[in-house]
């Protein structure tokens, strides 16, 4: 997994990148979390992520829940149909902010 | 990777790998190439490899919670006929307790407790045995093409 951040005002964009997976998720929250704890809103880009496990949606759960605690928002944009697929397995289409 | 029959109405490939977190991109990439071979239906394809990489990530994440740096290999074989795939995988961990892998209640929106979900949701079965020697834990699913 890479990644890229941009920033704009009081929000940042995360690019992900690659396959996320029980061995990537430490790595996507030590790129988010701090994001958060910031104060920042957060749009998670996922346009280049092909593959998603239940870690990774694990990870869009705690940062969702996360953003909410600290009075932020986590917005997923340009979901990858593959992990739209996962997310709406999940059931979760309706809980997380996708864009 | 091995093939151990290549009965064109009968396919099965196998193959191992070490028990840990890093090698489920392996299992992944080795799914991904049978399922080619086996020309199953391509919409079909990444929904299988999910399934098959979540009981991998199981074996690693309860079967060895306690020994993260095992050298243990794990085995997965997948079987294939005309009307249904069978997924195999083989373990030396501890085995697996049937009472305790469920997944959590889907409406109840917390990290964790999906991998189980995932499986019941893609394949058809799913049936724990005993592993035979060397193998403690057999866990089987199938699915109707």
């Amino acid at each position: 997994m890479t990644y890229k951040v941009t920033e704009e005002g009081n929000s940042s964009t995360v690019f992900l990148d690659g396959e996320i997976d029980m061995d990537k998720t430490e790595g996507a929250k030590e790129v988010i979390f701090p994001i958060i704890d910031s104060g920042k809103d957060v749009y998670l880009n996922l346009s280049n992520v092909q593959y998603m496990d239940s870690s990774g949606i694990s990870v869009l759960i705690e940062s969702h829940q996360k953003a909410l605690e600290k009075g932020t928002k986590l917005i997923i944009k340009d979901v990858s149909k593959s992990v739209l697929k996962v997310i709406m397995m999940a059931k979760l289409e309706q809980i997380l902010n996708l864009e | 990777m091995s093939t151990e029959n290549s009965d064109q109405t009968n396919l099965s490939e196998k193959k191992d790998f070490l028990v840990n977190s890093s090698s489920l991109k392996d299992v992944r990439s080795f799914s991904r190439e049978v399922f080619e071979k086996f020309k199953i239906n391509e919409d079909l394809r990444e929904e299988l490899v999910l399934a098959i990489a979540e009981a991998a990530q199981n074996i690693v994440k309860h079967a060895y919670k306690d020994y993260p740096d095992t050298q243990d290999r794990m085995a997965v074989r997948i079987s294939c006929t005309d009307k249904e795939l069978e997924i195999s995988f083989f373990d030396k961990g501890k085995p697996v307790e049937k009472s305790k892998v469920k997944h959590r209640a889907i409406d109840d929106v917390k990290p964790g407790g999906l991998g189980t979900f995932f499986i019941q949701e893609i394949m058809d079965s799913i049936k724990f045995k005993e592993g035979d020697k060397p193998w403690i834990n057999n866990l089987v699913l199938t699915k109707k093409l």
